[in-house]
C-alpha cells in the first residue's frame, strides 16, 4: 500500500469517526444520566434519515440544514416521549430490564411506522455535493464526507460547551457521577433527565440525517448502526464523552482498514466481534483502562 | 495453643489511588466475639468485604483455619465458613422470608445440608427464624419487611449458612434499645454454639457490652487492639473519635458521646 | 404451587404490596373463586396435553397440524429461554443462535444418514457446547450489557453462516431424508419435546439450581455472599436452555426440510423467543407456554389481517406489558383472581393494601 493510499484511509477513518461519535454520543448522554440503554436509538437514527430526506425531496432544503433543523425537532420529540413513557419506568442506579424492554418495544413500533410511511425501498439523498471530490495533492476526500464531518464536529463541540458551561451540563455531569448526591445538592433529577433524554434523541435524529447523506437507507436502517453505537460507547467506557471519541476512532479505523482485507459480507461481524471482545476484556472500556493507567502512574510518582 | 481461626497479614486495598486499607494485621481466636470499630471512612466495611471474598485485596494475606483464602471469591469463602451480613440489608426481595433463609441453608457450608430438600429444609429454616424472632413473617415477601426486620433476616440468612466465622456489619444500627438487646443476646447464643463473630458497629455501648476484644481502625489502618476497657482508655483511640485532648473526661462518658455521634453516621467505604 | 411462595415481580418492578396480600392470604380465607381457579390451574395442563395428544384422532386438516407443530416448537424455545431469562434474570436477545445451530446440526446429520432421534440429540449437543462458549465470556456482564453481547454473538454467527459455502451459504441447505413424510410423526415429536421442556422447567424450578437462579436474579452479589456460585448456575441454566432450543430448531429443520441463515439465525427469531415468555408471564412455569401459544396461533392471523403492522403490535404490547403488567398474562390472571378473592371475602370493603386498581406498587420498597 502506498503512502498516499494509507493517508487516504486514515483520513477516511477520521471523517467516519466524527460521524460515528455524533451517532453514539446520544446514547451516552441518556445512559449516563438515566442509566437507560436506549435500544430505540436505531429507530431515531432512521427517523432522522427520513426527516432530512423528506425536507430535501419536498422542500428542497439542503440536507445539512435539514440536519441542523433535526436537532430541535427531535429534541422536542424526545422530551415528549419522556413525559409520556420514559418517566414511568422504575428509577435505578443500574440499568433495568424494564427500560431495556420498553425501549426495544419502542424501536419495533418506530420501525413499523417507518415501513408504513415509506415502504421498504432503499432511499438515498443525492445532491450535487454527493459526487464531488476534494483533491489536496495525493489526498482525495469526498466532499460530502468532509461536510458531514464538519457538522458532526460542530455538534460535538457544542455539546462539550453545554456540558461544561451551562447549569444543565453541570447537572448532567453531577447525575452521571452520583444520582443521589445530585438530588441532595438540589439538582432537579426528573427535569434534567427529561432534557437529557431530549438531547440524546436530538443527537440520534441529527446523526441519522448525517448518515443519510453518506449511505442509502430503509426503515431498518438503524440496526447496523445501533450495534456500532453500542461498540463505541462500550469501548469508550459507557459514560465518558472522551471515551466515545476514542471508541469511534478505533471502530472507524478498524472498519476502514479491514475492508482492504476482508470481503464486504464479513463487515458486520467486525463490529459484533469487537463488541464482545470489548465487553469481555475491557469492562471499563477505554476510559476505564485510561483511568487505571493514570492511577498506576500516580502511585509510582 | 491452638492456631488462630483467622490471621490477617498486612492487608492493603487501594481504589484508584485511594488507600482504603493499609497494612492491617490481626488475629482472631476461635470462639470469641471481636468488635471492629472506627470512625466513618476507617475501612471497616472494606475489611469485611475482603474477608468475605467480595473484594480482592491489593496486597496482604487472609489465612483462615491455616488455609490461604486470599482473593477467593465470595461463594468459596462461604464454603470454607466465612459468611457476612450487609450493612444495608440486601434481601431477595420477591422471595418469601422462608425462601431467603433457605438459600443460606442450601448453599452454606457443609455437604450434608446441600442435600436437605423439601420439608426437612423448611423446618430448619423455621428454626432459624425462631432464633431471630421472624416466624410470624415466614411467608411474607421479603421486600415488604420493615428495615429492622430486614436486618434480622440478614442475620438469619447468614446464620443459616452455618458459618464458623460470622462477619456482622452494623446489625444494630437504627434499632431501638430493646431490639439491640435481643440482637446482642442472639450474638452471644451464636458464639455459644461455636461460631466466632467479627462485629462491626457504630454503637459503642453495644460493642463494649458484648465483645471480648476490640480492634480499632482509623483511616485504613489498625489503631489499637485489646479488651473493651483497654481500648477505651487508649489515647490514640480517644483522639481518633473525639479529636480531643488525652485523658479528658471518663472512658464511659467518652464512649457514650462517641456512640451517639457514631450511631448517627452512615456507613463508610 | 411449588415451594417458592413469593410472587414473581419481574423486570425490576416491585409488585410488593400486591404480593404481600397474597402472602397473608395464606391457606385460609380463600374465596370460592380463587380455590376454583387454583384447581383449574392444576388440572388444565393435563387436560390440554391429553387433548393435544388425542387431537389427530378427530381428523383435523394438515394445516392445523402444521400450525400446532410450529406452536409446539415455539413452546419449547419459549420455556427454554425462560429458564435463563425468567428464573435466572439473564435476558438474552440472542437465542436464535441456538435455534439456528440446532437446525443446521440436525440438517447436516440427517443428510449424513443419521436417524431423526440422534440428529435431534446432536442438535441439542451442539447448542449446549455453543452455550458454554458463549456463556463463559458473556456472563461476566450484567443486565443490558449481557443482552447486547448476546445480540452481537448471534448476529456474528449469522454473518459467518451466510458466508460458509459448505452449508450453502446464504442460499441455504436442503435436508434430503429418505422415506415418506409423516406429518403426525413430526407433530408428536414436537408435542413430546414441548412436554419434556415443561417438565424440565418444573424440575429446575423446584431444584437447588432453581433456588440459585432466583437468588442470582434478585441480587447476584448477595447470593454469592451466601454460597451460591452465580457463574455455575447461569452456565447450567444456559446449557439446558440451549439444548432445548437447539432440539426445537432441529425438529423444525427436519419438518421444513430446509435451513438458511436468514431464516434460522434471524434477529426476529431471538425477538420472538423472548417476547413469548414476557407476554405470557416471565419467570413462571406456564407463562412461556401461554405466550408461545398466543404468539404461535395468532402470529399467522396477525400477519394475514394486518400484514404491515405486526412489529407495531408486538412493540406496543411490549411497552404496555412493561408499564402496566410486567408479570404478563399470568400476572393479569393472578390479579383477577385476587380481586375476586377480595370481593368475596370482604363484601365490598376496600383492602388494606393501599394499591390502586392496577395494583401498581405505591412507594415500592426501595433500598
Amino acid at each position: 500500500m502506498s503512502g498516499a493510499d494509507f493517508l487516504n484511509l486514515v483520513i477516511a477513518a477520521l471523517l467516519l469517526a466524527g460521524v460515528y461519535a455524533a451517532m453514539a454520543v446520544g446514547m451516552t448522554v441518556i445512559y449516563g444520566v438515566m442509566k437507560i440503554v436506549n435500544l430505540a436509538h436505531a429507530g431515531f437514527l432512521m427517523l432522522g434519515a427520513y426527516f432530512v430526506y423528506e425536507l430535501y425531496e419536498r422542500g428542497g432544503v439542503d440536507p445539512l440544514l435539514g440536519v441542523v433543523l433535526a436537532f430541535p425537532v427531535f429534541f422536542l420529540l424526545g422530551v415528549g416521549l419522556h413525559r409520556t413513557l420514559i418517566r414511568r419506568l422504575p428509577v435505578s442506579d443500574q440499568p433495568t430490564l424494564a427500560s431495556l424492554l420498553l425501549l426495544f418495544g419502542l424501536w419495533l413500533v418506530l420501525q413499523n411506522l417507518g415501513y408504513l410511511i415509506w415502504g421498504n425501498a432503499d432511499r438515498a439523498i443525492l445532491t450535487p455535493r454527493t459526487l464531488s471530490v476534494l483533491r489536496l495533492g495525493p489526498i482525495t476526500i469526498p466532499t460530502v464526507r468532509l461536510v458531514v464531518f464538519a457538522g458532526a464536529a460542530a455538534a460535538l463541540a457544542a455539546l462539550e460547551l453545554v456540558l461544561h458551561r451551562t447549569w444543565f451540563g453541570r447537572a448532567v455531569r453531577a447525575l452521571m457521577q452520583n444520582r443521589d448526591a445530585g438530588r441532595l445538592v438540589g439538582v432537579d433529577v426528573e427535569g434534567t433527565a427529561r432534557v437529557a433524554f431530549g438531547v440524546g434523541i436530538a443527537f440520534a435524529g441529527a446523526a441519522g440525517g448525517m448518515l443519510a447523506m453518506l449511505y442509502s437507507f430503509s426503515p431498518d436502517f438503524g440496526s447496523p448502526f445501533l450495534l456500532r453505537a453500542f461498540v463505541i460507547i462500550v469501548l469508550g467506557g459507557l459514560e465518558s464523552f472522551a471515551g466515545v471519541a476514542a471508541g469511534a476512532l478505533v471502530l472507524a479505523l478498524l472498519e476502514t482498514f479491514s475492508i482492504q482485507v476482508l470481503p464486504a459480507s464479513y463487515q458486520p461481524a467486525i463490529a459484533f466481534s469487537l463488541l464482545v471482545v470489548a465487553l469481555a476484556v475491557l469492562p471499563g472500556g477505554l476510559a476505564g483502562l485510561w483511568a487505571g493507567l493514570r492511577a498506576k502512574r500516580r502511585r509510582w510518582a | 495453643m491452638p492456631p488462630p481461626l483467622l490471621r490477617v497479614e498486612r492487608l492493603t486495598k487501594t481504589f484508584a489511588g485511594l488507600a482504603a486499607l493499609q497494612d492491617v494485621s490481626f488475629e482472631l481466636e476461635r470462639g470469641g466475639i471481636y468488635g471492629l470499630i472506627g470512625p466513618n471512612g476507617a475501612g471497616k466495611t472494606t475489611l469485611l468485604a475482603i474477608l468475605a471474598g467480595a473484594l480482592r485485596p491489593t496486597a496482604g494475606r487472609v489465612v483462615f483455619e491455616e488455609r490461604d483464602l486470599t482473593g477467593m471469591p465470595a461463594f468459596a469463602a462461604v464454603r470454607h465458613g466465612i459468611v457476612r451480613t450487609h450493612q444495608v440489608p440486601r434481601p431477595f426481595r420477591t422471595l418469601s422470608v422462608l425462601d431467603n433463609v433457605e438459600v443460606g441453608i442450601r448453599f452454606g457450608r457443609g455437604k450434608a445440608a446441600a442435600e436437605e430438600a423439601g420439608p426437612a429444609a423448611g423446618s430448619a429454616a423455621m428454626r432459624i427464624l425462631e432464633r431471630v424472632g421472624l416466624t410470624h413473617h415466614a411467608r411474607a415477601v421479603a421486600g415488604t419487611l420493615s428495615v429492622g426486620d430486614q436486618k434480622r433476616l440478614e442475620l438469619a440468612r447468614a446464620i443459616a449458612a452455618r458459618p464458623s466465622l460470622l462477619l456482622c456489619d452494623e446489625v444494630c444500627s437504627g434499632l431501638t434499645a430493646p431490639e439491640t438487646e435481643s440482637v446482642l443476646r442472639l450474638l452471644r447464643e451464636i458464639r455459644q454454639a461455636g461460631t466466632t463473630i467479627l462485629y462491626v458497629e457504630h454503637d459503642l455501648k453495644a460493642i463494649m457490652a458484648v465483645c471480648d476484644r476490640v480492634i480499632v481502625m482509623d483511616h485504613g489502618q489498625k489503631l489499637a487492639e485489646g479488651t473493651p476497657a483497654e481500648v477505651q482508655r487508649d489515647p490514640a483511640v480517644v483522639e481518633a473519635y473525639i479529636g480531643g485532648e488525652v485523658g479528658k473526661g471518663d472512658p464511659a462518658g467518652t464512649a457514650g458521646a462517641a456512640g451517639a455521634g457514631g450511631a448517627a453516621g452512615t456507613g463508610e467505604a | 404451587m411449588g415451594r417458592l411462595e413469593g410472587e414473581e415481580a419481574p423486570l425490576g418492578m416491585t409488585a410488593a404490596p400486591a404480593a404481600a396480600a397474597t402472602a397473608e392470604d395464606g391457606g385460609g380465607g380463600r374465596s370460592r373463586s380463587s380455590r376454583a381457579a387454583a384447581a383449574a390451574a392444576r388440572i388444565s395442563p393435563w387436560l390440554l396435553g391429553a387433548a393435544l395428544a388425542a387431537l389427530p384422532l378427530i381428523g383435523p386438516g394438515p394445516n392445523l397440524i402444521r400450525l400446532l407443530f410450529v406452536t409446539l416448537v415455539w413452546v419449547t424455545a419459549s420455556v427454554a429461554w425462560n429458564l435463563l431469562g425468567g428464573f435466572g434474570g439473564q435476558v438474552s436477545f440472542g437465542f436464535a443462535v441456538f435455534y439456528g445451530l440446532g437446525a443446521y446440526a440436525a440438517a447436516v446429520a440427517l443428510n449424513a444418514g443419521l436417524d431423526p432421534v440422534s440428529s435431534c440429540l446432536l442438535a441439542a449437543g451442539v447448542a449446549t457446547v455453543a452455550s458454554l462458549a458463549i456463556g463463559l465470556p458473556t456472563f461476566r456482564l450484567k443486565g443490558p450489557y449481557f443482552a447486547i453481547a448476546t445480540i452481537g454473538v448471534s448476529e456474528a454467527v449469522r454473518v459467518v453462516m451466510t458466508n460458509v459455502s459448505a452449508t450453502g451459504g446464504a442460499s441455504g441447505y436442503r435436508v434430503m431424508e429418505r422415506g415418506a413424510f409423516h406429518q403426525l410423526q413430526h407433530f408428536y415429536s414436537a408435542l413430546g419435546l414441548a412436554a419434556g421442556a415443561v417438565a424440565i422447567s418444573v424440575l429446575v424450578r423446584r431444584s437447588r439450581l432453581g433456588l440459585a437462579l432466583v437468588a442470582v436474579r434478585e441480587d447476584e452479589d448477595a447470593a454469592a455472599d451466601l454460597g451460591v456460585n452465580p457463574l455455575r448456575a447461569k452456565l447450567l441454566a444456559h446449557a439446558i436452555a440451549a439444548a432445548l432450543t437447539g432440539a426445537a430448531g432441529g425438529l423444525h429443520a427436519r419438518y421444513a426440510a430446509y435451513v438458511n441463515p436468514q431464516g434460522e439465525f434471524a434477529f426476529a427469531i431471538s425477538v420472538a423467543i423472548l417476547l413469548m415468555p414476557i407476554i405470557g408471564g416471565v419467570g413462571t412455569i406456564w407463562g412461556p407456554v401461554i405466550g408461545a401459544c398466543i404468539y404461535g396461533l395468532v402470529h399467522d392471523e396477525i400477519i394475514a389481517a394486518f400484514p404491515q403492522l405486526h412489529l407495531l403490535i408486538y412493540g406496543s404490547l411490549l411497552i404496555v406489558i412493561v408499564l402496566f403488567e410486567p408479570a404478563g398474562i399470568v400476572g393479569l390472571l393472578r390479579r383477577l383472581v385476587r380481586a375476586g378473592d377480595r370481593r368475596g371475602r370482604q363484601g365490598g370493603r376496600g383492602g388494606q393494601e393501599g394499591q390502586d386498581g392496577r395494583g401498581r406498587a405505591h412507594a415500592a420498597a426501595a433500598p
